[in-house]
């Protein structure tokens, strides 16, 4: 057996034993970048090379050489081909390149009751019209428009996937995959997608009842949606997490947490644990969180790790909290005794891994030797 | 007069309750019998501030400023409110310029906080997103604010807002103008990383810095709109 297949192994291993609930040899790591950073760390220049998906696997495989991961440390979720086709205006870029998801309103108000009659269907005939504007057009030409589109995506996916699989060969990375499948909370995806952030709020006020139906009725799709082709209890469908800490406890337990429980429990019965990135701070609900299937995956921005530690610690599988910004303007030793601090509070026991508050999109986000400096300590330094 | 004692102290309770509907009505009887729209605003600013307390004492969140904001904004629309406000000079307490920075295209924390800085008597100058350095340096020269806000999302801009700063500060400017960054993922090192003044992880916060800040200048007044 090669050595970087008996890494890999023993890598699988980390994961495996954690997700099995077994105390694993040392803190499983799981580092994450964007393509972006990747982008940018090989020197390549992020508005150029994010178009040529072909050309990425040696810009990953630096980022995979220099900083220690025991998972595939990049991904890469929003290109500019397929959003460009559609004319996107939910998925924008910035003058630097980045593409970003801005403020918009895909559903209007008076289409609530077409949502709740028909999720699908009304997506498809009135929301994508509004969120990509080339879709707003006679359908001969929507129909050419949507298929060059579909065509774009799967082909950048099948590049994306073909790198994917080559750099865990190269580098003996571990068979664990967190993004194996996507979907969004019900609420949030009609707050990020349909409604908006200002008018979700207001439609919590003005008109709890279609919020509540439309959430219910958003719950079958995020479940499909979710559930990949070939499920496997070691792999995750990844579920970032938003418009929770905007809300007052009463409409949260009301118009949030039903519908999303209700989608982690509908992916678990489909043979999928969920992988949530808990963003913001969630402590106000963290009683809720422990009601979710056991070994849902949850990764902390902000919040109390000794409070996670002691409520989910026993049944979940957490990481997170490590926070970006502190690797960004914090001295070597700084950061390097804030990954032990945390490492004390949520590595005994088991049932932790070691990951940053969020990924690390670009390279001005972090100092890169604060980063590999972490990691390396992280690596060297966790034996159980 | 009794009634009207009572139904002012009901408006307060119907700000605070966010109660958009009972607001309106309720304005509209209290202005047809004869309440000045000058202590109306001073109601719904009671109200307003009960709701600035909610929110602190973390009982009302994000979603409860905005429709507070509305109610706010819905009130100065009645039609004697809109007819008083546009002819007299309304004051304002100070000149807030915002804009997001380069790279982030992410408007949705500067318009929370600009309605709410609005509705706390400021005026409020928005330069819009993505914003260039250059064009904050030049902006700043020409609307002398008094205070910068500076407004991001993503985790990168720590580093476009310092470079901001430092433009600001290249341009003899630093002195003359208060800065703020706002963004969700600040933190007490960013800033001094950023070389702003303060920093505020919501837009509540962000606008109580800045009252504080005109208050201990001495708060001169600025006459807006003309």
């Amino acid at each position: 057996m090669t050595d970087v297949l008996a890494l890999s192994q023993e890598r699988t291993q980390l994961f495996h034993d954690l997700i099995d609930g077994r105390v694993p040899k040392r803190v499983p790591i799981s580092a994450a970048f964007a393509h972006e950073f990747a982008i940018q760390y090989a020197g390549r220049d992020l508005t150029e090379a994010q178009w040529d998906t072909d050309a990425l696997e040696p810009i990953f495989e630096k980022t995979c050489q220099d900083f220690y991961s025991d998972l595939l440390p990049v991904s890469a979720f929003r290109l500019p081909s397929f959003y460009k086709i559609l004319g996107s205006r939910n998925f924008v870029m910035g003058s630097n390149g980045f593409i970003q998801h801005p403020e918009v309103e895909g559903l209007a108000l008076e289409d609530y009751d077409a949502f709740i009659a028909s999720p699908f269907d009304c997506i498809v005939e009135r929301v994508l019209p509004k969120l990509y504007s080339n879709l707003d057009t006679d359908s001969t030409t929507k129909s050419m428009v949507m298929a060059k589109a579909f065509k774009a995506y799967t082909d950048e996916m099948a590049n994306l996937g073909r790198i994917y699989g080559n750099l865990i060969q190269k580098s003996g990375y571990g068979y664990v995959n967190f993004y194996s499948g996507f979907c969004e909370a019900p609420f949030d995806i009609i707050s990020d997608q349909l409604r908006g952030f200002k008018n979700i709020s207001i439609d919590v006020r003005r008109v709890p009842d279609k919020v509540e139906a439309a959430a219910e009725a958003a719950t079958p799709l995020m479940i499909k949606m979710g559930t990949p082709p070939n499920p496997s209890p070691y792999n995750a469908t990844f579920i970032p997490l938003h418009m929770a800490p905007y809300l007052r406890g009463k409409d949260f337990e009301r118009l949030y947490w039903p519908s999303f429980k209700k989608t982690v429990e509908g992916l678990k019965a489909n043979g999928m644990r969920s992988f949530l990135f808990v963003e913001n701070d969630w402590m106000r609900f963290i009683d809720y969180l422990a009601e979710l299937p056991e070994g849902t995956i949850m990764c902390f921005e902000y919040g109390d790790p000794k409070l996670v530690k002691e409520k989910l610690g026993k049944k979940h599988i957490i990481g997170g909290f490590y926070p970006v910004s502190l690797l960004k303007t914090g001295t070597k030793q700084q950061c390097i005794d804030k990954a032990k601090e945390l490492i004390d509070v949520l590595a005994p026991g088991g049932g932790y891994y070691f990951s940053f508050d969020k990924v690390i999109i670009t390279l001005d986000s972090a100092n890169v030797e604060n980063t590999k400096a972490v990691l390396d300590y992280v690596a060297e330094n966790t034996n159980y | 007069m009794e009634d009207l004692k009572k139904m002012e102290g009901t408006i307060i309770d119907l700000v605070e309750q966010l109660d958009e509907e009972g607001v309106i009505s309720l304005a509209s009887q209290a202005l047809d019998a004869g309440i000045q729209p000058l202590r109306l605003l001073e109601l719904i600013d009671e109200g307003m501030n009960r709701v600035g307390q909610l929110y602190e004492s973390k009982e009302y969140f994000i979603a409860d400023l905005i429709m507070a904001g509305l109610i706010f904004k819905d009130v100065l629309k009645l039609e004697k409110m809109a007819a008083h406000f546009q002819r007299s000079y309304s004051k304002r307490i100070g000149k807030i310029l915002i804009g997001t920075v380069k790279g982030d295209i992410h408007d949705i924390g500067k318009e929370i906080f600009r309605s709410m800085a609005e509705a706390n008597g400021f005026e409020v100058i928005d330069i819009g997103v993505d914003v260039p350095k250059e064009l904050f340096v030049s902006r700043v020269v020409e609307n002398k604010p008094d205070i910068l806000g500076l407004s991001g999302v993503l985790t990168n801009t720590i580093e476009a807002m310092r470079e901001v700063v430092e433009a600001i500060t290249r341009a003899g400017l630093r002195d003359s103008v208060r800065i703020i960054a706002g963004g969700n993922h600040l933190t007490e090192d960013a800033c001094r990383f950023i070389g702003a003044d303060s920093y505020a992880n919501d837009a509540s916060s962000g606008v109580k810095r800045c009252r504080d800040w005109i208050g201990s200048a001495g708060g001169k007044e600025v006459r807006a709109d003309d």
